[in-house]
């Protein structure tokens, strides 16, 4: 542990990532606190630019606190982004595992199972479901877990089939370890770092699929969300730049404080030394 | 006479983060026209980068620091990029230890051969062909033609050497480096490979430089040998000299390290084996949904016993079904058919209920120290592991592994620390502690010092014969190098192609084999009696 | 005779692919709240009583599951994908009159993000840990973060609002009437901010991976042999390491398609670029159904093929392919 605090903390990528999210969720548990009467609420003249007064971001095309909105996008980000991640990971790591572990038809039917995912264009398909299931929270939640959780299984059917090869596996089996707790005690300690390094890449994707679908209107329409901002401001862009800019802004920098923890997750939990 | 290769005071510098600073620290060597310098050494002594400062080939980041490499009178390490180019592959050639990684996998045999030949001479394409064609005749490969359209994946380990020395060879060079050229082949493809090296030098009369970690090759390739260790030469002279008095400790250790292909031990009687073995077969189904399945039988009816206080050794090549026999007999693979006699019950069919408490009995040591040990668990959680998955209490586990750690060669308090932190002998004494901890009857030990230091080696193989005494165990030895066979076994037991081949006492199925292939075995041992015995 | 059975194998999977797309499709109307007629029916069509009843005589509402999951397989090979109420057309011809607009801008980005990203990496892979590399990843990086369809707004707003110099809507410029080869510059002119909008994200991966495998492949026995045999350092970079590296990038380019297409949807409509994603958004705020289900298949078959062709490629490209997996 001292060892991937220190690796982790070596460099100023991961730590900048993580004081820029740590911001981000800040705002974001905050934003009640802060801005009580919600991002709906019409505080003045529509496409005010920031600087404004009482307006540090401006409004948008119905005269709504863009400062509002974006902490309040935030929340919606977050949610949809941290959900359907741990939602996907779930799914993934356990269909993984059996199928990586046990091999034989199961590993077959998830291989078949993944590359289908792989082939299809997801986004299309997620669209479909939204669409289908009609647009909400909900529904956005379970569409992205439901197209992203074979990027999960593959990798963790990866780890786990070459894991179970590994002497080491093979030696608990001799000393008559259980394979439940071979699974647990051997194999998972070993496959952690690259799940919780796709874990993490993935939140960022996730939001960044939330705010596409919302931009085409396919998101919660009882909430705001970063992309549904931007999707609203189409009209307005040419004049007032900070209705699009900003939100768009908001989404870049999130995903990439995230992906910035990703990459030092990835060099932090990678044995490399291991001679 | 002028030496073809003049080392002077070489120093290779690693990069800063290493674990020493200089792999070769101030080595001065000469090769002579027409003769055969071997280096010889274990991990670490700085030999394979010698070699590569030589052609200038090193890794990126570690640099020939300081010296000459002097050929012909040129300063190799001085010339320029333009310059060492046109030495490469026309004056001094190289050839490595993995055939299969040094080809190209996406260009045929016959491009990797032309493109070599028409760097250096305006040749077209046919004619470099031509060369190319008679130069794997040469090396005594069959069709050279169509070899030269086919691709590297599709040639075996030892045809795959000899397309490299046809390469290296195709500009006529002074010098042939060859790195380890024979590690990674099968014993009795390796005294061919070894052969032909021989014959090639004599009748080119070029000069080869040939690395090695093994003394026995050391006996029969070379006119003279250099003993290197930490990155200095220890020893040096002619091969009678250095074989016949080694002044140099090291030089005397690493001799005495290398097993004898002789064997001293008796028979174990056989009244009542621990273990019988009838019959087993184990086949693997090769080929996918659309190819025809094809059915390779890794282990064909293969019969054996085992008792109390006898090591039976196993020896194969590669694809023999030696480790395929060894993971059956431990149940780490399911047998398709044939018995296992184990203390009476049939163990080849048995279900995982009824077989756990038969499990602690038999246990095993993996080949490879780097890969066997969780490397996210302590000394101490490894080697309790297996107490505990039985319901032994901590405490009790504890002392027992401290005692167990201590009969293996290791310091107790070091049972916190982590597998990278030891040395690979030392990995595998943890490895071997592991299997001891359950109080097995059977110990099977499957190539457990193939991966090792020849030095390691022998005490590694000395450790596992004082614990099969002291713990009245039976051991299943399994190995590819009938001298380790030979050291250890009492009876020993040939196979190939998944069949028992010849089986009997050691001494007698080495002084007289009754087999073919076993006698090829035999022959095939470098140094076989050109090692003076300890 | 390798490379055929593969072949054979990779067709039959394409084949599979296809009738798991249909299954899929069949299942997902299953899903939508109210019966199948309801749904494919849309929200204009929902009113229309007679409509509703050929519809539900269409797909054999009162008939068991496995004869309507035979009807829909049937029609859909036999090119019916349903009709559109709201459009009043069949499904398939709406889709085919637009696709030709998609299928031009996506081959425009993938050879875009295949060019500039193999140079890319290349030129990073040539001295890691240097300047040019580590601004590279930087630079991937940021791409990798921003949405799309904001890149996409971005670069109209600087290129054609405040800078002039595209257009920012369309494929061509309305009421001129070009024609021939005029025609044809007037729409490459407009497909250059959504083409390379669209290709920007997909560039950033192809700079790493081709970076990661230069770097991998740099570092394997067989170039230490082809520079111990005297080569030039040009014909080591060409014939052993770019040859060597390259074969990954043809797979890949493959699995990106599919998500070149989900990246059209947005780029097109940022740019009304009258293609199938633009559809695809009309599809979905007019509810129309069939429409926007048509659209998965047709996308999903078209990614399919464009993978078989690539895995034939790949296939050429490394001998060492053997049949099956």
């Amino acid at each position: 542990m001292k060892d991937f605090l220190r690796v982790f903390f070596s460099r100023p990528i991961p730590l900048v990532g993580l004081v820029i999210f740590a911001v981000i969720v800040a705002l974001a548990l905050l934003a009640p606190l802060l801005f009580g009467r919600g991002p709906f609420i019409i505080v003045g003249m529509p496409l005010l630019p920031p600087g404004a007064p009482g307006l540090l971001a401006g409004s948008d095309v119905l005269g709504r606190d863009m400062a509002v909105g974006l902490a309040y996008g935030a929340r919606i980000s977050l949610l949809v982004g941290i959900t359907s991640t741990l939602c996907a990971v779930g799914i993934g790591v356990l269909l993984g595992a059996v199928a990586g572990y046990y091999g034989g038809w199961l590993d077959d039917l998830l291989m078949r199972v993944t590359e289908f995912f792989q082939i299809i264009p997801s986004f299309v398909l997620l669209m479909v479901l939204v669409a289908f299931l009609q647009p909400s929270l909900s529904s956005t939640v379970i569409g992205i877990a439901l197209v992203t959780w074979p990027q999960v299984a593959r990798v963790v059917r990866g780890e786990f089939l070459s894991l179970r090869g590994r002497e080491f596996v093979q030696a608990a089996r001799t000393l008559g370890m259980r394979d439940a707790r071979i699974i647990f005690t051997q194999v998972l300690p070993n496959a952690l770092p690259p799940i919780i390094v796709v874990g993490s890449m993935m939140v960022g994707s996730a939001i960044l699929t939330e705010s596409a679908l919302s931009f085409l209107g396919l998101g919660d329409p009882n909430l705001l969300s970063w992309g549904s901002m931007i999707g609203g401001s189409r009209s307005a862009m040419w004049v007032a730049w900070w209705t699009t800019v900003l939100p768009g802004l908001a989404i870049m920098i999130t995903v990439l404080a995230l992906n910035f923890i990703g990459d030092g997750l990835n060099d932090a939990l990678n044995p490399r030394r291991r001679r | 006479m002028e030496p073809l290769i003049a080392i002077k005071d070489l120093i290779v510098s690693l990069p800063p983060g290493a674990d020493r600073a200089h792999a070769v620290d101030g080595v001065s060597l000469s090769i002579l026209p027409n003769e055969i310098l071997c280096i010889v050494g274990e991990s670490g002594s700085g030999k394979s980068l010698t070699a590569h400062a030589i052609m200038r080939l090193l890794p990126r980041g570690v640099t020939a620091s300081s010296g000459e490499i002097l050929f012909e009178g040129t300063d190799v390490l001085r010339l320029s990029p333009s310059a060492m180019r046109k030495l490469r592959g026309a004056g001094v050639a190289m050839i490595f230890q993995d055939p299969m990684a040094a080809l190209n996998p996406v260009v045929t045999i016959g491009k990797q051969i032309t493109e070599q030949i028409r760097a250096h001479r305006a040749v077209s394409e046919k004619d470099a062909l031509e060369q190319a064609s008679s130069l794997l005749a040469e090396m005594g490969l069959k069709e050279p033609k169509a070899l030269l359209k086919s691709f590297p994946h599709q040639l075996s380990g030892g045809q795959r050497q000899r397309v490299m020395i046809a390469m290296a060879l195709s500009l006529s060079p002074k010098l042939l480096i060859a790195d380890e050229p024979t590690t990674a082949l099968d014993v009795t493809t390796q005294a061919q490979i070894l052969k032909l090296i021989k014959r090639i030098q004599a009748e080119r009369q070029m000069s080869v430089l040939f690395i090695t970690h093994d003394f026995g090759v050391v006996a029969d390739m070379a006119d003279r040998v250099a003993v290197m260790r930490h990155g200095r030469v220890v020893e040096e002279g002619s091969v009678s000299d250095v074989l016949g008095d080694p002044k140099h400790s090291y030089t005397r250790a690493l001799i005495a390290a290398v097993p004898r292909g002789e064997s001293m031990l008796q028979p174990v009687a056989q009244d009542a084996p621990l273990l019988s073995v009838k019959d087993l077969a184990k086949n693997f189904r090769r080929g996918g949904f659309f190819s025809g399945a094809s059915a390779v039988k890794a282990v064909d009816r293969v019969s054996l016993t085992l008792s109390r206080g006898e090591t039976l050794g196993i020896v194969g090549e590669s694809g023999s079904g030696k480790s395929t026999l060894a993971r059956c007999v431990i149940r780490l693979l399911d047998p398709d058919a044939g018995e296992m006699l184990f203390d009476g019950a049939d163990i080849a069919h048995m279900g995982e209920r009824q077989l756990r408490p038969l499990r602690r009995r038999i246990q095993m040591v993996f080949q490879d120290p780097f890969s066997s040990l969780n490397p996210r668990q302590t000394v101490g959680e490894i080697v309790i592991a297996g107490p505990r998955a039985y319901g032994e209490d901590m405490k009790e586990a504890r002392s027992r592994a401290a005692d167990i750690l201590r009969l293996v060669g290791l310091n107790p308090e070091t049972m916190h620390r982590f597998p990278h932190e030891f040395s690979g002998g030392q990995r595998q004494r943890i490895g071997l502690a592991r299997a001891l901890m359950l109080k097995p009857d059977i110990l099977i030990a499957d190539e457990p010092v193939s991966a090792l230091d020849v030095t390691v080696q022998a005490q590694v193989l000395k450790l596992l014969d004082d614990v099969r005494q002291q713990m009245n165990l039976a051991m299943l030895f399994i190995t590819h190098d009938m001298r380790v066979a030979a050291q250890v076994c009492h009876r020993v037991m040939v196979m190939r192609h998944g069949q028992v081949v010849e089986s009997g006492p050691t001494r007698e199925v080495f002084a007289a084999p009754s087999s073919e292939y076993t006698r090829s075995l035999l022959a095939a041992i470098p140094g076989r009696g050109k090692l003076a015995s300890v | 005779m390798n490379r055929l059975s593969y072949i054979g194998a990779r067709l039959v999977k394409t084949v599979l692919i296809t009738i798991a797309v249909v299954l899929l499709s069949f299942f997902l109307v299953r899903l939508a709240p109210g019966d199948t007629a309801t749904v494919m029916a849309g929200q204009g069509g929902f009113a229309d009583e007679a409509f509703m009843k050929s519809l539900r005589a269409e797909y054999g509402l009162d008939q068991p599951v496995l004869v309507q999951l035979w009807k829909y397989i049937s029609a859909v090979a036999g090119g019916d994908l349903g009709n559109s109420f709201v459009r009043r057309q069949p499904v398939l011809d709406v889709i085919l009159e637009r696709l030709p607009n998609t299928l031009l801008l996506n081959a425009f980005a993938l050879l875009v993000a295949v060019a500039g990203g193999v140079l890319m990496g290349m030129a990073a892979a040539r001295r890691p840990g240097s300047t040019t590399d580590a601004s590279m990843t930087v630079l991937s990086m940021i791409f990798y973060a921003m949405p799309q369809f904001w890149l996409g707004m971005m670069a109209m707003l600087v290129f054609s609002v405040w800078l002039g110099w595209l257009p920012p809507f369309g494929l061509e410029t309305m009421g001129a009437d070009y024609t021939g080869l005029a025609r044809l510059g007037d729409i490459a002119v407009h497909m250059i901010l959504p083409g390379v909008t669209l290709a920007l994200y997909f560039m950033a991966s192809y700079a790493r991976l081709t970076r990661t495998a230069m770097i991998e492949v740099a570092d394997q026995d067989f170039v230490k042999t082809a520079r111990a045999k005297g080569i030039g350092e040009g014909q080591v970079a060409r014939r052993h390491i770019l040859r060597n590296a390259l074969v990954p990038l043809i797979t890949f380019a493959g699995l990106q398609s599919a998500i070149l297409v989900g990246g059209s949807v947005l780029v097109e409509n940022v740019f009304s670029w009258p293609g199938v994603g633009t559809l695809a958004y009309e599809a979905v705020t007019t509810r129309d159904n069939p429409l926007l289900l048509g659209i998965f298949i047709v996308t999903a078959v078209l990614v399919s093929l464009f993978n078989l062709v690539t895995d034939i490629a790949y296939s050429i490209a490394d001998p060492r392919v053997e049949q099956g997996r």
